[in-house]
């Protein structure tokens, strides 16, 4: 296997070995071989495919993306080393991961109208928010085990509380009427058709839309931002009917079951934003960060209710999501096609460090991968989903089922897409090895 | 240090060439290898002068040199060790290992080439030289460096008189040479070899003596000689006070000398006239006079006159008060030839069209080709070309013409780059679709969250900004004239001008206790109330129960155009303007001061403005901040004070006709909109006439707007455009805004000969929304 397979002579060789961090099947042999420097991706795939085929027979060929130095190619070998001024005449070291591409496209889930917003964070269901005013449960690709009722207006956010729940999740919307509802899912009780459910907790304080609700780690806290400037920290935890009677009320439903709903105050309230908080996310116990139309991303500390940092941006500020190496990297999209990433931990400076452009249209969500430092989504008003690797600067798939604008996406079970839009659809594409 | 070897007078000895004199032989000659150092000059006698036997020598030492050499290797390090043992002068000793290392990597090579010798002086100054007369690059060098020496070396007197010959002639002498005296000095009696090695193995300054040769004596480099060595070694002069680069003393400088270079008095001869040149010029005199020297020479005549010379540079012209040459005619070319090329010979049909032009435009001569020159006609015109051009010999007006050189670069006015005017709105990223007919206005809500649009489909709708959802749709009736939120957040009302009616709608946005203000708000107890004490109500204030929401219809008498409201949000204001012929007959009748209306939400009242208008009103506007009124008529903007209630100002645009005005958020500044394309920018402290003026749009300004926040304001036009411009006011009276275009915004596609009719600025974001006729609303985002 000296590269006899790709006979062009009038290319240069380099001599490379190609190592993983994959299992065992995918290893190749150690030994450094001599291929043609103006191989691409695709080549070098085939090279790896070829490599591991003759040790297993019956092998299914599979994309490869690779990695020199921590980068991953996106354009020929010989380019990269020109690019990057590393000497051809060393053997070369490349690693080797699973590319990261959706294989596989699941079954749309029809909505009756926008898919506002998704959460995948619970690998059991999909919790998807829509601009009918339900919320939807989905145990699998188009099949709906819940509808979460009693909005009156589009929902603009919904997040899982408490992730680890044995037998029922705790989950949170909000909603363009100003209020966040609080449900109880028994994922476990198997209905045949989808139930309809009522919140068993209203959270009403908010003075315009909420645009985002975000829980905390613990899971006794849920935050929550909105047209009215202010994040609002709620208490999720349910109360006995007697510790506030003033606030229960109670409903019949069909004569049959007693249902009570609460409401509650703000815990308290953050201010500091003098626009539209669009987004905000409670990553760690005492930290929220928080994204808002003012061009600002500020992270707040809990206690004191004070704003510790504040990047400025420039533009109108969408989505926002921490994660990334160390979860501290801040991720941000807004009204223009860039995808920006801060690190924060960076003293005195407010220059992302990380530009990602291949939208063309507004970005409405982003979010990180929860496993790994280097993968997050995007998605776009251009009705893309891209998935990006901070080791590069090209997307490495981009995902087109969506006919229009895409309001929403998220990861599900570690290798999933799931993303809603303007085609009131929630698709799946599934298969992503990362 | 050392004074003991310096003055160490060694006797000779005949068996110089054992081991231990060879090492200190080979040491002698490291040095010199690397440092080929100045010797006595005055001293040397003339090497050339004798016959030179080097070869001798040479084997001499060759017979043994092979087997002593590592030996005197081992010798060497040993010697090192020694040095570097002994804890007396151990800083000096270290240095002069170094010295050491360096000087045997180099001297290792031709360490068998022992031809050079060492003078020692009776001060202790060492100097080496090279006895060897070869030619050699070595040597030339040494030579150059004797030249360069120092003059108090030279004063050291030699031992030895011999001069410079050759050692080997007293090779197999018992002496060495001779002294001052012409005494024979013996040769010094060698040391047995392992003698001298335990001697330099005690002595730790033993790696600094080295082997005069020509005296025959060993000789203790100080420390001062070897700092010296190591300077030179380095390519430095030897004195470490020698500066290379002093500071230059200009000795002859004259500028400010107070006292002349010599102190002698001045000469006669300065004082009395020359009698030599009196000579001379009575000579001169004299031959001028008897005409032997001709002073004027007789001016040349050109030989050659210059027919095609410019006139214009001729000498006459300064010399004549207006004179101006008649203009040359055009000379023929070409075309005229009895027999052009073909190039020139126009086509039947570029013929005929000459028929179909103006006989001043038609080309006097059509070219044609001749077989030969005598076939040629005589030229018809020739006679009456020529009377003409006397003519205009004779009687035209002639004047100079200035023409002007200016590059047009230079006439631009010196803007600021447009990057450093960011944010602005550039690109279209959203589109709000669903409107059938032409979106004819669009109005933002307060917090920048909806925008509502009324179309000429009867129809308005209300979007969410963010998404392009549309959150609401209220079916009016008729085509909507203008859409207009309040301006407070909390009381998002809409006012939408649509036929005679002014529909006052509750959106049904705002929380409930918002929702329960405008309810109350929107609720008309008697309907049909007017304003005026007069018997015919202006307006009547209707409930309107059609809407999903409340609503209160004001039903005018005439057609309504436009809503302003005021900042507060209780006062708005109509424009009704009417018909062209009846305002002829209205103005006439002076009744025309009907045709601005201010509405009071909250009483429910209505009235006229008292001012008497002039001319047909097209749009009004409230002042941001005072009570101030502005209307425009077609052709001036009247400008009133309410409380006051007097004419404070009237704006002049010089425009055919106006269609629209907007207020720079401070109140000061105005900007115009015309029919023609154009826009004036009114600064009211200045005068009544623009500030500015551009002429940018090719057809008619629909819209103008100013942002609230952002030193931004836009103009948007029937040709499918949006302006957006920088237009800075300065807090400081002295300074005068700076208008600045930026950006053209295209992408509304023309419908119906209209192309974008209506432009607002979203109230916190430097985003530019559009209105078009072709039924869709885009957003332009920085």
């Amino acid at each position: 296997m000296d590269g006899d397979d790709f006979g062009e002579e009038t290319s240069r060789r380099v001599q490379v070995r190609f190592v993983t961090k994959l299992q065992a099947p995918l290893k190749v042999p150690p030994a450094s071989i001599a291929i043609p420097a103006n191989l691409t991706r695709l080549g070098l795939s085939t090279v790896v495919n070829n490599l591991i085929q003759s040790g297993d027979p019956d092998w299914n060929p599979e994309p490869f993306d690779f990695l020199i130095d921590g980068e991953l190619i996106r354009m020929s070998l010989e380019q990269f080393l020109l690019a990057k001024g590393i000497s051809a005449e060393k053997v070369l070291e490349i690693e080797y991961i699973r590319a990261v591409a959706p294989r596989k496209e699941e079954d749309a889930s029809e909505h009756e109208d926008w898919v506002s917003a998704v959460d995948g964070s619970n690998p059991r269901f999909i919790l998807t928010g829509c601009y009918d005013g339900l919320g939807r449960v989905w145990d699998a690709p188009g099949s709906c085990s819940h509808i979460l009722g009693g909005h009156s207006d589009a929902i603009t956010s919904v997040s899982v509380i408490n992730r680890e729940g044995a037998e029922s999740v705790c989950v949170a919307t909000a909603s363009k009427d100003r209020t966040l509802r609080l449900w109880k899912i028994h994922t476990e009780a198997s209905l045949n058709s989808s139930a309809t459910m009522r919140a068993f907790k209203i959270l009403r304080g908010h003075k315009a839309s909420v645009q985002s609700v975000s829980a905390s780690s613990a899971g006794d806290m849920i935050c929550s931002g909105s047209w009215d400037c202010t994040i609002n920290l709620w208490n999720t935890k349910e109360l006995a009917a007697d510790n506030n009677p003033v606030t229960v009320k109670k409903r019949k439903v069909n004569n049959q079951v007693e249902e009570s709903q609460m409401e509650e105050e703000a815990v308290s309230t953050l201010v500091g934003h003098t626009q539209c908080v669009s987004s905000v996310i409670w990553p760690q116990a005492e930290t929220i960060y928080s994204a808002s139309w003012d061009h600002s991303v500020r992270r707040w500390d809990v206690e004191t209710g004070k704003d510790m940092l504040n990047i400025f941006c420039g533009k109108v500020l969408n989505c926002l999501d921490v994660g990334g190496e160390g979860s501290a990297l801040i991720a941000a999209g807004g009204s223009d096609p860039i995808l920006r990433i801060w690190d924060p931990r960076k003293p005195a400076s407010s220059a992302p460090i990380f530009q990602f452009s291949s939208h063309t249209s507004w970005i409405s969500a982003c979010k990180w991968h929860d496993k790994s430092w280097f993968h997050l989504l995007s998605a776009s008003y251009d009705g893309k989903i891209m998935l990006w690797d901070l080791r590069t600067a090209w997307p490495l798939a981009v995902i087109d089922s969506h006919k229009d604008k895409v309001f929403c996406a998220d990861w599900w079970k570690g290798d999933c897409v799931v993303s809603g839009g303007m085609d009131s659809k929630l698709r799946i594409s599934s298969g992503i090895p990362i | 240090m050392g004074a003991a070897g310096k003055k160490e007078k060694t006797t000779k000895k005949k068996e110089a060439k054992d081991a231990r004199g060879l090492k200190h032989e080979e040491a002698e000659e490291r040095v010199m290898e690397e440092a080929p150092r100045a010797r006595s000059e005055p001293e040397a006698p003339d090497g050339g002068g004798s016959p030179v036997d080097s070869g001798s020598d040479y084997e001499d030492y060759s017979e043994d040199g092979d087997s002593d050499f590592e030996l005197s290797e081992e010798d060497l390090e040993s010697g090192e060790e020694g040095a570097a043992g002994s804890g007396s002068d151990q800083d000096d000793s270290e240095d002069g290992n170094s010295e050491e290392f360096e000087l045997s990597e180099s001297g290792g090579s031709d360490s068998q080439e022992h031809k050079g010798f060492v003078k020692t002086s009776n001060k202790g100054k060492s100097i080496i030289n090279h006895a060897q007369d070869d030619s050699g690059s070595e040597i030339s060098e040494s030579d150059q460096r004797a030249e360069e020496s120092d003059s108090s070396e030279d004063e050291v007197p030699s031992r030895n008189t011999i001069g410079d010959v050759p050692l080997e002639w007293y090779r197999d002498e018992e002496h060495i040479g001779y002294d001052v005296k012409g005494k024979k000095i013996k040769k010094k009696e060698r040391q047995d070899k392992l003698d001298s090695f335990l001697a330099s193995a005690d002595d730790s300054k033993n790696w600094r003596k080295i082997h005069d040769e020509y005296n025959d004596e060993v000789v203790e480099l100080t420390k001062d000689e070897t700092r010296l060595i190591r300077r030179m070694l380095k390519g430095k002069a030897p004195h470490a006070g020698f500066d290379p680069y002093p500071d230059y003393v200009d000795f002859f400088k004259w500028d400010d000398a107070k006292h002349p270079l010599s102190n002698a008095p001045e000469p006669k001869r300065r004082f009395i006239p020359s009698k030599w040149e009196a000579k001379k010029v009575a000579k001169y005199v004299r031959a001028i006079r008897e005409g032997l020297i001709k002073l004027d020479k007789p001016k040349e005549e050109p030989r050659f006159y210059n027919l095609w010379g410019d006139d214009l540079n001729s000498k006459d012209r300064a010399g004549h008060l207006a004179y101006i040459p008649a203009p040359k005619p055009k000379l023929p070319g070409h075309e005229v030839s009895y027999n052009p090329s073909l190039e020139y010979i126009p086509t039947q049909e570029e013929i005929n069209s000459y028929e179909l032009m103006y006989e001043e435009d038609r080309p006097k001569f059509i070219p044609r080709r001749y077989t030969s020159f005598k076939s040629v006609p005589a030229y018809e015109n020739a006679v009456n070309e020529s009377f003409e051009r006397c003519m205009d010999l004779y009687m035209s007006y002639r004047a100079w013409k200035k023409r002007l050189n200016i590059d047009p670069e230079s006439l631009k006015p010196k803007l600021p780059n447009r990057k450093d005017l960011k944010p602005y709105p550039v690109t279209c990223y959203l589109e709000y679709r669903g409107h059938e007919g032409a979106v004819v206005s669009i109005s933002t809500e307060a917090s920048g969250q909806w925008i509502a649009s009324g179309s000429a489909d009867g129809t308005v709708r209300i979007w969410e900004v963010e998404t392009g959802r549309c959150c609401g749709v209220w079916s009016i009736g008729e085509s909507v004239q203008c859409v207009s939120w309040s301006p407070l957040s909390e009381l998002p009302i809409l006012a939408v001008a649509a036929g005679q009616d002014v529909l006052l709608l509750n959106t049904g946005l705002g929380n409930e206790e918002d929702q329960k203000k405008i309810k109350d708000l929107l609720q008309v107890e008697i309907s049909g109330t007017a304003g005026d004490s007069d018997e015919q109500p202006l307006v009547s204030w209707l409930q309107d129960d059609r809407h999903k929401h409340e609503a209160i219809r004001l039903r005018h008498f005439k057609t309504v155009t436009s809503v302003e409201w005021h900042r507060k949000g209780d006062y708005l204001s109509t424009v009704t303007p009417a018909d062209i012929l009846v305002v002829w007959y209205f103005m006439t009748m002076h009744l025309f001061d009907g045709a601005i209306l201010i509405h009071q939400l909250s009483k429910k009242l209505t009235q006229k403005i008292p001012f008497k208008l002039h001319g047909l009103p097209v749009t009004s506007v409230f002042h941001p901040s005072r009570s101030i009124f502005f209307v425009s008529t077609k052709k001036n903007v009247r400008v009133y004070d309410l409380l006051k209630q007097k004419l404070v100002k009237k704006l002049e645009t010089g425009l055919r006709e106006v269609s629209s005005i907007a207020i720079h958020p401070q109140g000061d500044n105005l900007i115009v909109g015309s029919r023609e394309g154009k826009l004036c920018w009114f600064d009211m402290d200045l005068s009544s006439q623009p500030y500015k003026t551009l002429q940018c749009h090719s057809k008619d300004i629909t819209n103008v707007a100013f942002h609230r926040s952002y030193p931004l304001f836009a103009s948007c036009s029937d040709d499918c455009t949006a302006y957006v411009f920088h237009g800075m006011v300065y807090s400081d009276l002295n300074q005068n805004p700076l208008i600045v275009p930026l950006e053209i915004l295209r992408g509304h596609v023309s419908s119906n000969g209209r192309g974008v009719m209506d432009c607002k600025f979203h109230p916190r974001q430097p985003w530019l929304f559009t209105a078009g006729a072709d039924s869709v609303v885009r957003l332009y985002c920085h």
